[in-house]
C-alpha cells in the first residue's frame, strides 16, 4: 500500500462532532462519582458564568428574547424537536427529546444520573444576577426531554 | 442543553475546575480516566486494523471537528502523522474573547492518546511547541514491525 496523504481545510466540513456529547457526559459522570453532585453543580455554574456571559448580558439588556434566540439556534444546530412560548415576562421551552441524550444512548453509553444538571444548573447560572429566574418544570430521564420556564423575578 | 458545538469551552472550564479543587494531578487523573472510557473506539480500531486504525479514527473525528490538517499514513514503515495547521479546539479557545484557555489545555491530547497507543506497541510523540498558534504535530510509529495488530 503506497503512502497515503490527506489534507483538509476547516471549511471542508461543518463543525458538528456529536461524540462531544459522550465526552461531556463522561466528564459529568466522573465529577459526580469522584466529588459528588455538589461538584457537578459548581462546575456547571462556573462554566455557565464564563461561557454564557454574553448571553447573560443580552438577557439583562433585551429580556427573554435573548434566551429564546439562543436556544432556537442551539436546537436547530442539534436538529431537535421543540416548541417555545414567549410573553413579556415568561418563556416556556419544551424540548421533546434531547439530541445529546439520544446520541449518548444510541452509542451504548449510560447517561449520567446527574446529566439533567447540564440543563438545571446551567440555566440557573445564566439567570443569576439578572431580573429573571429559571425553573425546570419536568425532566424525562429516558430521553432527556424537559420543560424550562424562564420568568421575571417578583420585586 | 449544552450543544456539542459548545463542548470545547465546557471542557476548558472542567480542566480549570478540577485544578482548582484538586491541583494539576486531579486534571491528569481525569484525562487518564477519559482515555480509558471515551477512547475505546480508537483502541478497537487499532486492534482491528493496526496503524491504519489511527487513520480511520482521526479522519472521522478531525473532519467532524472541521480541522485544518494534513494526515499521512505509511503502513509499510508503520508510521502515521497529523500535522495540525489549525486546531479547531485550541483555535476556538484563542478566538473567544470572553474565555481564558486553560494553560495546559493541549496536554490532554498527549495524555489521552499516549495512554491508548503505547500499550498497543506504538511510539507516540506530540510536538506542542506551537500550540500558542493552534498548531501541533502528532506522530505514531509501530515499534515492532513483526508484531502488528491485525
Amino acid at each position: 500500500m503506497p503512502k497515503q496523504i490527506l489534507t483538509r481545510k476547516a471549511a471542508d466540513h461543518p463543525y458538528f462532532h456529536r461524540d462531544f456529547h459522550i465526552a461531556l457526559n463522561d466528564g459529568i459522570h466522573y465529577l459526580y462519582k469522584k466529588f459528588g453532585a455538589g461538584a457537578v453543580r459548581e462546575y456547571l455554574t462556573q462554566f455557565a458564568e464564563a461561557w454564557y456571559s454574553p448571553l447573560k448580558k443580552s438577557l439583562i439588556e433585551n429580556g427573554l428574547t435573548a434566551i429564546k434566540d439562543h436556544y432556537e439556534e442551539i436546537y436547530q444546530i442539534e436538529e431537535a424537536d421543540f416548541e417555545m412560548q414567549l410573553s413579556e415576562d415568561e418563556l416556556i421551552i419544551r424540548l421533546f427529546a434531547s439530541p445529546a441524550v439520544r446520541y449518548i444512548k444510541a452509542n451504548g453509553h449510560p447517561v449520567s444520573e446527574v446529566f439533567d444538571e447540564t440543563v438545571a444548573a446551567v440555566n440557573r447560572a445564566i439567570c443569576q444576577n439578572t431580573p429573571f429566574d429559571c425553573e425546570m418544570c419536568d425532566y424525562h430521564q429516558e430521553n432527556g426531554g424537559y420543560t424550562l420556564r424562564f420568568f421575571r423575578r417578583m420585586e | 442543553m449544552i450543544s456539542c458545538t459548545e463542548f470545547i469551552p465546557a471542557y476548558n472550564e472542567l480542566f480549570k475546575y478540577l485544578e482548582k479543587i484538586g491541583g494539576k494531578s486531579a486534571v491528569v487523573d481525569f484525562w487518564n480516566d477519559l482515555s480509558d472510557t471515551f477512547l475505546t473506539n480508537l483502541r478497537n480500531l487499532i486492534v482491528e486494523n493496526g496503524i491504519r486504525g489511527c487513520w480511520l479514527y482521526w479522519e472521522k473525528t478531525l473532519s467532524e471537528e472541521a480541522a485544518d490538517f494534513t494526515m499521512e499514513l505509511d503502513e509499510e514503515s508503520g508510521e502515521f502523522s497529523i500535522t495540525m495547521h489549525h486546531c479547531p479546539s485550541k483555535g476556538r479557545l484563542l478566538e473567544y474573547e470572553h474565555i481564558e484557555p486553560y494553560p495546559d489545555y493541549c496536554e490532554h491530547c498527549d495524555v489521552l492518546y499516549r495512554r491508548v497507543l503505547e500499550p498497543l506497541g506504538f511510539k507516540y510523540d506530540l510536538d506542542r511547541s506551537q500550540t500558542d498558534r493552534a498548531r501541533c504535530r502528532l506522530s505514531v510509529k509501530a515499534l515492532d514491525r513483526t508484531d502488528e495488530f491485525h
